[in-house]
């Protein structure tokens, strides 16, 4: 589903963010990207959702090169993947509803058919009696799963968090990572970036772990290689 | 259309919809956004109106100046009296003669009507009206020539001009007289006023598109964090700046509409003047106000001036905001 092939991204400056990174994430697989911050984990989500573009390597979702996809192209690309960022990136003065439904609206969905898909996306994460509020009412943890019911209402195969349960207290970050489970049984492959290694060692899934841009770990007892 | 992911359903398009349907979704889609748009200039109402009001001033003055060449035309079209040849006939020139010219001038298809004076009818009046009566006795012979007035069907001075020139080599004919001098200034005075209209537009509209964009360029600063989240879930470039296009529309438009409104307040307050003005000159002159086809298209101009600077706008802009993201 995702692999990537010897990427390394070097900034103007001489900064290697990540250096000779290869893996491969198959098809409904659910794994843990960790690692300080500073190691590598934005940059390597940034270069799938084609925010960033690698200096050398290549990196391949489903078999496609990036490399190959124009600059025009890369909205349809990110179509494909939901996004999920540790500040929610929500539209403030728009209802929750508004929000869940912008990517349905940018692909051309109206109507009934929308109003289906977000109430199914919004009941996932169960905040379906939310739909009319304003992002800044809800509570942080609501407010990171609007951010993830927009990220899955166009049922994407391929599913990218970053620092999902960053603000979040431990109660909290479970439900949210139950929320992750539920999509990986369904077929879903999702990769989540984060730091919380104790969260990480209670889910026990296939970890990544990068230090300095390198990939020094890809397992699944990842907790033990940290320090 | 799913590029990594061949097969995979997105988007409304993957949905089967009849070709009327989607026709009809285009528009409706169109409308929405285009009232969405209304909404958000509503929502703002100062910057919206601040830059409506300066569109609105900015195309005043050069319909004003169109509606000035609009309404002199008028007048040198009207005064076609000005255009009259009079043809001062050689003084032995007996009657016969004179029928014989009369006759010759009558049938030339240039012209529209003759008359003649007598030189003892224009001593009679001259005598009656020029005060001179007294000293006029005491001349034996009547110095006047016979004069002949000529009406060219053509009224232009140009044609008038032409006319002249041929006349000018009857036979009979001492000396051919046209008075277009003044006629050939106010058509100068037209013609001047018409260049200054154009230069004056072109400027207006380059201030106008300027004005434009920039109201738009703000709007899309101010939205700039709306639109990165966009361009994260998979907004293409077109699709950011629709809204943005329409606002451009909907300014032009109100715009057009301002210009409309100062148009008539300003005619409405001239029109007193211009009575009394013309009421000296004892002319029919009516003042023409903005006729229903020229509102169109000042409606028009307006719209695409607002269309055209946004475009500007977020050509330059929205793909420079580029997703910061994660």
């Amino acid at each position: 589903m995702l692999r990537f092939e010897q990427v390394t991204k070097s900034y103007s400056g001489g900064f290697v963010a990540l250096d000779r990174v290869s893996f491969h994430l198959e098809k409904g697989e659910m794994a843990f990207l960790t690692g300080h911050s500073g190691a590598g984990k934005s940059t390597l989500l940034k270069l799938i959702s084609l925010i960033e573009r690698p200096t050398t390597g290549k990196v391949f979702i489903n078999g496609v090169d990036l490399s190959r996809v124009s600059r025009g192209q890369v909205p349809y690309v990110r179509r494909d993947i939901g996004m999920i960022f540790q500040n929610h990136k929500l539209l403030m003065n728009h209802s929750v509803f508004d929000n869940v439904a912008l990517p349905l609206v940018i692909e051309g969905f109206s109507g009934k058919d929308m109003i289906k898909r977000v109430h199914a996306a919004l009941d996932k994460v169960g905040l379906l009696d939310k739909v009319r509020c304003l992002p800044h009412t809800l509570s942080g943890g609501e407010q990171q799963r609007v951010g993830i019911a927009r990220a899955v209402v166009n049922r994407p195969p391929l599913l990218l968090a970053d620092e999902p349960t960053g603000n979040l207290d431990p109660d909290l970050s479970k439900d949210i990572m139950n929320v992750f489970e539920a999509f990986n049984q369904v077929g879903v492959s999702v990769l989540i970036a984060s730091h919380d290694l104790s969260l990480l060692a209670r889910m026990r899934y296939r970890t990544l772990t990068l230090k300095n841009g390198r990939m020094i770990n890809d397992g699944l007892t990842s907790y033990g290689a940290d320090e | 259309m799913s590029i990594l992911f061949q097969g995979r359903a997105t988007g409304a398009t993957a949905v089967k919809q009849s070709l009327w349907n989607r026709f009809v979704m285009f528009w409706v889609h169109h409308l929405r956004q285009a009232m969405a748009s209304l909404g958000e200039i509503w929502l703002t109402p100062a910057s919206s109106l601040l830059t409506v009001a300066v569109l609105g001033v900015s195309l005043t003055l050069p319909v004003t100046l169109h509606l000035m060449v609009k309404n002199l035309q008028q007048v040198s079209s009207s005064v076609d009296q000005a255009a009259q040849i009079s043809l001062f006939l050689k003084a032995d020139t007996n009657e016969t003669q004179i029928a014989e010219l009369i006759a010759l001038l009558q049938a030339n298809p240039e012209v529209a009507d003759v008359q003649f004076i007598d030189k003892s009818q224009a001593l009679a009046e001259f005598t009656a009206e020029s005060g001179f009566g007294d000293a006029l006795s005491y001349i034996e012979d009547n110095p006047l020539p016979h004069v002949i007035l000529v009406s060219p069907k053509n009224t232009s001075s140009v044609a008038a001009s032409a006319l002249l020139a041929t006349l000018q080599q009857e036979r009979y004919v001492e000396l051919a007289k046209l008075d277009i001098g003044w006629l050939e200034r106010l058509d100068a005075i037209v013609s001047l006023v018409r260049q200054v209209a154009i230069a004056v537009a072109l400027l207006l509209i380059v201030a106008v598109l300027l004005v434009v964009g920039n109201t738009i360029r703000l709007m899309i600063l101010n939205k700039k964090d709306e639109i990165e989240v966009m361009k994260l879930v998979g907004a293409t470039n077109s699709y950011i700046q629709r809204p943005f296009l329409y606002t451009g529309i909907w300014l032009g438009f109100f715009g057009g509409i301002l210009t409309f409104l100062i148009e008539e307040v300003l005619l409405w307050w001239l029109k007193q003047a211009i009575v009394s003005v013309t009421q000296l000159y004892e002319s029919s002159f009516t003042l023409q106000p903005l006729s229903l086809a020229e509102l169109g298209y000042l409606l028009l101009v307006a719209v695409g001036l607002g269309f055209v600077g946004s475009l500007l706008a977020v050509r330059r802009n929205i793909s420079q905001i580029e997703a910061t993201g994660l």
